[in-house]
C-alpha cells in the first residue's frame, strides 16, 4: 500500500523545522550552515513526494539540481565563515553584530 | 575534537519556540489536508528517464518529464562562479593581509587577521552616534 | 486730434518714467538725474493745464472724463466683485493735478540747489524718489475708484518713507522714517478695512458713476440707500440701519485721512518727518501728500455728507488740531519745526471746512496752502542753505539785508500764512471761518453746537498762527545776527531764487481766484473757484459725474440737516464781521510778535509761560504717550500672542515630529545585529501568516 503523501509532507515539515530551529537557537556558524543544509533538504524531500504524487518526474530532477546548489552554497558559506573569523575572531554568530544601529 | 560531544545548553530557548511554532501550523495543516491518492510511477527505468530528461530528450523517457537541458547549462556556471568564490574569499593578499569587509570609505577599521591583538576593543561604527 | 483726457495717464507716467531713469542711469548723468525729473514735472505741468482747460471748456470736447482703463481682477460670480484701474477727471482733480505738477517742478528745481549744489551724495535715489512720488501723487488725484485711491495712497507713505530716510547713515532720519511710516500706517489700516467693507456694502468703489446710471458709484448707491432702503439699491448693510453703516464705513477710511493729513492723534510724524532734505519737506510735507487725506475726503464728500456724525467728528477733529498745533509752534527754536506745527494746523482748517460744509472754502484752503507752505519751505531751505544747516532761529537774526529776495518772498508766504489781507491766505482762511460760523448758527441740536465750537477754536488758532508766524520771520530774518554764519551767509543762486520768486508771486495773487466776500460785497462775479467745482447751472458736465457744488449743496441740506443762517444781520453783514474778526485776531497776532521779538537782540520769552512752556516744548507728551502705547500695550500683546504661537501652533507641530522621532528612536533597536533574531523575526511573521491563510481559508 502506498503511503499517503500527507505524511512525506508532514516528515518534510518536521525536518525544515528542525532546521530553522537550529538556524534560530545555535551560535556556531558551521552548525548554522548544516541547519541551512537541513533545511534545503526538507525541500527536496517535498519535491520528490509531489514527483511521486502526480507520475512527473520533474520535481526529481528538480531535486537534483537544488542539491547541486545547495553544494555551491556550501562552499561560498565556508568561504565566508573564514572570513567572519579572520574578521572577528570568532565563529560565534552573535559576535558579529557591527550592522546594528 | 578530543571531548564527547555533548547536548547544546547555551541555546537560546525563545527563538526556538518560533521554529515549534512553525511546525505545529505547517503539521496541522499537512494533516487535515485531503489529497488524492499518489498515481506513481509506470513500469520503466526511472533513472534513465532522469537521464534522458536532463539532458533534455524528454521524447525518449520512458516516464513523462520536462527538458533540463538549460538549467544543466546554467548550474555548470552555477558552480563554476562558487568554486571560484570560494577561492577568492579564503586568498591571502601579497603582503599577508585578508580581504576584509570592515570598511568605512576604504579606511580600515579592523586590523588585518595577522594581529592576534585585539582590535576587538575597537569599534566600527556606521557613523552614528556611537 | 485725441482729446487731453487721453493723455491723462501720461501725466502719471511721465514721473514714473524718470523714477526709472533715475535709478538706473542717474549715476552717469550730470545733474544725477534732476534732468529727468524736470523735464518730466515740466511735461505733467503741461498736460494737466490742458486738462484743466479742457475741463474749463476752452479746449475739446467733453468737459468731464470717467473710465475705467484697466480691469485687473474680474469678478465671475453675480455678486463678485470686478477690480479696475480707472481716470477720474472733474474739476476737483484738474486743479489738484495743476498744482501738484506744479510744486513738483519747482521742488526738482530747488532741489538743483539745495541738494545739488551743496555736493550731496546718493542723488539718483533721491530723484528716483521724487519722481516716484510724483508719480503716485498724480496717480492718486487722478484714480477713479476707492482701492486704486488706496493703492496710491501707501505708495506716497511708501515715497515718504525713503525720502525722509535720505541721510539713513544718520541716527535721526531714519528713525523718523520709521516713525512716519508706522503712525500713518496705522490710520491706513482703518482705511483698508474701510475699502473693503465699501466694497463689500456696495460693490463698486467707484468715487464718481460711468455712462450715466451703466456703474453707478458708491456715494450714489448710498443715498439711493438712504431714500429708497437699502434693499433698493441692492446695498448690504450687514445688519445695521444704513445711516449708521455708513457712518462707520466714513469714519474707518477717515482713520487714514487723519494720519496722512497729520490731524491729531496721529500728528506725531510730521515734526520729526523734517529730518527729511527741505525740498522733500516741501513737496511732500507740506503742499502735496499731507493734501492726500483731505483731497480723499474731497473726492468722497458725497458720500460723507449723508453722515452728520462723520461731518461733526471731522470739523472736530480738524478745529481742534487748527488750535492745538499752532500751540504747539509757539514755542519752537527750530525754523522748519514751526513750520510742519503750521502744517498740521493749517490742515486743521481744511478739516474744519470740509466738516462744516465749506466744500469751496477746503478747496480753495487746499490750493492756496499747496502754495504759500511750499513757498514757506523754500524759503526755509534757502535761509538752511546760508546758514550752513544750522536750522536753530536763535543762531539766526539780520538775515534781511543779505538774502533780499528770499525775505521777500517769505514775507510774502508769511503774510499768506497769517492770513493779511489781500494775501492768498486771508481769503481762503476767512472763507473756511465764515463757512463754520453761518452753518454752526443755522443747523439745529448738537451739530450746530459742534460746528460753532469748532469754529471757536479755529478763530483762537489765527491768533496763535499770525504770533509764531511773525515770530519766525523777526527772529530769522530781523535783529542783528547773532552767530557768525549769520553775519557771513552763504549765497544762494538762480535754482533756489526761481522758484521762491515764482511762489512768492503766487502767494500773494492765488486769492484772487476766490475772492468771495469782495464779490458778495460788490455783486462781481470773480468767485472763479466757486465757479470751477460748481459747473454751469443747467447741469451737465459734473453733474453727470454728481461730483458738483451744486449736489453736494443738495445732499448737505437734506442729508446732514446742515443749512446756513446769518446771525449778525444779513450775508453782508455777517461776512463783513467775520471777516473783521479774523483779521483783527491775525493782526493782533503779528503785532504782539511784533512787540517781542522785533528787536536788534530779542530774547526768549518763553520761560515766561513757566509750567506751559515744559507741556509745549514736550508736544503735549503725545509722542510719549505713543511710545508707551507701542511698548506698554502692543509689545506685551505681541509677546503673549508670540507665545501661543511657538507653544501651541509650532508645539503641535514640533509634537507630531518628535513623536515621530520617539518611535523612531525606539523601533531602531529591532535591528540589533545579531541575524539569528533576524531570522526568529521571519520565521514568526511566517507563522502568523500561515495562520491568517488557515483562518480566512475557512479551516479552522
Amino acid at each position: 500500500m502506498a503511503i499517503v503523501t500527507e505524511y512525506y509532507l508532514l516528515l518534510s515539515a518536521a525536518v525544515f523545522c528542525i532546521g530553522v530551529y537550529g538556524i534560530l537557537t545555535r551560535r556556531n556558524a558551521l552548525v548554522f550552515l548544516m541547519s541551512v543544509e537541513l533545511m534545503l533538504n526538507a525541500a527536496n524531500i517535498n519535491l520528490v513526494a509531489f514527483s511521486f504524487h502526480h507520475g512527473n518526474l520533474t520535481g526529481q530532477v528538480f531535486s537534483l539540481f537544488t542539491m547541486a546548489i545547495a553544494a555551491a552554497e556550501v562552499a561560498v558559506g565556508i568561504g565566508i565563515i573564514l572570513v567572519l573569523y579572520r574578521n572577528f575572531q570568532d565563529v560565534d554568530v552573535t559576535k558579529a553584530a557591527t550592522m546594528r544601529w | 575534537m578530543t571531548s564527547r560531544p555533548r547536548l547544546a545548553t547555551d541555546v537560546n530557548v525563545i527563538n526556538g519556540l518560533a521554529a515549534v511554532a512553525l511546525f505545529v501550523v505547517m503539521g496541522y495543516v499537512f494533516v487535515t489536508a485531503s489529497l488524492p491518492a499518489p498515481s506513481g510511477f509506470p513500469d520503466g527505468s526511472i533513472t534513465a528517464s532522469i537521464g534522458y530528461a536532463m539532458f533534455g530528450l524528454v521524447d525518449q523517457a520512458a516516464i513523462e518529464s520536462e527538458g533540463f537541458l538549460v538549467a544543466f547549462e546554467i548550474i555548470d556556471v552555477l558552480l563554476v562562479a562558487a568554486l571560484v568564490g570560494g577561492v577568492m574569499l579564503a586568498r591571502r593578499e601579497s603582503d599577508g593581509s585578508v580581504v576584509t569587509a570592515l570598511t568605512d570609505g576604504g579606511r580600515r577599521l579592523r586590523g588585518n587577521g595577522d594581529s592576534t591583538e585585539a582590535d576587538a576593543d575597537e569599534t566600527s561604527t556606521d557613523g552614528g552616534e556611537h | 486730434m485725441a482729446g487731453a483726457f487721453d493723455f491723462v495717464p501720461a501725466i502719471a507716467a511721465l514721473p514714473l518714467l524718470a523714477f526709472v531713469i533715475s535709478l538706473f542711469f542717474g549715476q552717469y548723468m550730470p545733474k544725477r538725474g534732476a534732468e529727468a525729473g524736470i523735464i518730466a514735472t515740466a511735461g505733467s505741468l503741461f498736460l494737466s493745464i490742458w486738462t484743466a482747460l479742457t475741463v474749463a471748456g476752452i479746449t475739446g470736447s467733453a468737459t468731464s472724463y470717467n473710465e475705467n482703463l484697466y480691469t485687473w481682477v474680474v469678478g465671475q460670480d453675480a455678486g463678485a466683485v470686478t477690480l479696475h484701474l480707472g481716470v477720474l477727471v472733474d474739476p476737483l482733480a484738474a486743479l489738484m493735478l495743476v498744482i501738484v505738477s506744479l510744486i513738483a517742478l519747482l521742488v526738482h528745481v530747488f532741489s538743483l540747489g539745495y541738494m545739488n549744489d551743496e555736493g550731496e551724495t546718493g542723488l539718483p535715489r533721491y530723484y528716483a524718489g521724487l519722481g516716484l512720488f510724483t508719480a503716485s501723487m498724480l496717480a492718486f488725484v487722478f484714480s477713479n475708484n476707492l482701492l486704486m485711491a488706496f493703492m496710491f495712497f501707501e505708495m506716497v507713505g511708501l515715497c515718504s518713507y525713503l525720502l525722509i530716510g535720505f541721510w539713513f547713515r544718520d541716527d535721526g532720519p531714519p528713525s523718523a522714517a520709521k516713525k512716519a511710516f508706522l503712525v500713518t500706517r496705522f490710520g491706513d489700516y482703518f482705511f483698508l478695512i474701510g475699502v473693503v467693507g465699501v466694497f463689500a456694502t456696495f460693490g463698486t468703489g467707484l468715487f464718481a458713476p460711468i455712462g450715466g446710471s451703466e456703474m453707478a458709484s458708491f456715494p450714489q448707491l448710498a443715498e439711493q440707500a438712504l431714500n429708497d432702503g437699502a434693499g433698493a439699491a441692492g446695498v448690504d448693510t450687514f445688519g445695521y440701519d444704513a445711516q449708521t453703516w455708513f457712518t462707520i464705513l466714513g469714519l474707518l477710511v477717515l482713520g487714514g485721512v487723519v494720519g496722512k493729513s497729520a490731524q491729531f492723534p496721529l500728528h506725531t510724524w510730521l515734526p520729526d518727518a523734517m529730518e527729511g532734505p527741505t525740498p522733500v519737506s516741501a513737496l511732500i510735507h507740506a503742499a502735496t501728500m499731507v493734501a492726500a487725506g483731505v483731497y480723499l475726503v474731497a473726492r468722497m464728500y458725497g458720500f460723507y455728507l449723508l453722515s452728520p456724525t462723520a461731518l461733526a467728528v471731522i470739523a472736530l477733529v480738524g478745529g481742534f488740531t487748527a488750535l492745538f498745533a499752532a500751540t504747539m509752534g509757539v514755542v519752537k527754536q527750530e525754523l522748519k519745526q514751526v513750520l510742519a506745527y503750521s502744517t498740521i494746523s493749517q490742515y486743521g482748517y481744511m478739516m474744519l471746512a470740509l466738516g462744516t460744509g465749506g466744500y469751496v472754502a477746503a478747496v480753495f484752503h487746499l490750493t492756496t496752502h499747496a502754495v504759500f507752505k511750499a513757498l514757506l519751505f523754500l524759503g526755509a531751505g534757502s535761509v538752511i542753505i546760508a546758514m550752513h544747516h544750522n536750522e536753530n532761529m536763535w543762531d539766526m537774526g539780520g538775515l534781511k539785508e543779505k538774502m533780499p529776495v528770499t525775505y521777500w518772498t517769505f514775507l510774502s508766504g508769511s503774510l499768506a500764512l497769517a492770513g493779511i489781507v489781500p494775501f492768498a491766505g486771508f481769503w481762503s482762511k476767512d472763507e473756511v471761518l465764515f463757512e463754520a460760523l453761518i452753518h454752526g448758527f443755522g443747523t439745529s441740536g448738537a451739530l450746530g453746537t459742534v460746528y460753532l465750537l469748532a469754529y471757536a477754536m479755529g478763530l483762537l488758532a489765527v491768533f496763535f498762527t499770525g504770533f509764531y508766524t511773525f515770530r519766525m520771520v523777526y527772529l530769522t530774518f530781523h535783529g542783528d545776527a547773532r552767530s557768525e554764519t549769520a553775519r557771513d551767509p552763504e549765497p544762494v543762486r538762480w535754482n533756489v531764487k526761481g522758484p521762491l520768486a515764482v511762489l512768492g508771486i503766487g502767494a500773494a495773487t492765488v486769492g484772487l481766484i476766490n475772492m468771495k466776500p469782495v464779490a458778495v460785497l460788490t455783486g462781481a462775479e470773480i468767485d472763479f473757484l466757486h465757479k470751477w467745482v460748481h459747473g454751469p447751472d443747467e447741469g451737465g458736465w459734473p453733474a453727470a459725474l454728481s461730483t458738483d457744488l451744486v449736489h453736494y449743496e443738495e445732499l448737505l441740506h437734506d442729508a446732514a440737516n446742515v443749512s446756513a443762517s446769518y446771525p449778525v444781520g444779513g450775508e453782508q453783514t455777517t461776512l463783513l464781521v467775520s471777516a473783521a474778526l479774523s483779521l483783527g485776531l491775525a493782526v493782533g497776532g503779528v503785532l504782539f510778535a511784533r512787540s517781542l521779538y522785533n528787536a536788534a537782540d530779542p530774547v526768549e520769552h518763553t520761560d515766561k509761560l513757566g509750567g506751559a512752556k515744559t507741556l509745549l516744548m514736550h508736544n503735549y507728551y503725545q509722542d510719549e504717550y505713543q511710545v508707551w502705547l507701542a511698548q506698554g500695550v502692543t509689545v506685551p500683546i505681541a509677546r503673549a500672542a508670540d507665545k501661543f504661537d511657538q507653544g501651541v501652533v509650532d508645539g503641535v507641530v514640533n509634537g507630531v515630529s518628535s513623536v515621530s522621532l520617539f518611535t523612531g528612536s525606539r523601533m531602531r533597536r529591532i535591528q540589533s545585529g545579531v541575524v539569528t533574531n533576524y531570522a526568529a523575526l521571519m520565521t514568526l511573521s511566517l507563522v502568523l501568516l500561515l495562520l491568517a491563510f488557515v483562518v480566512v481559508g475557512g479551516g479552522v
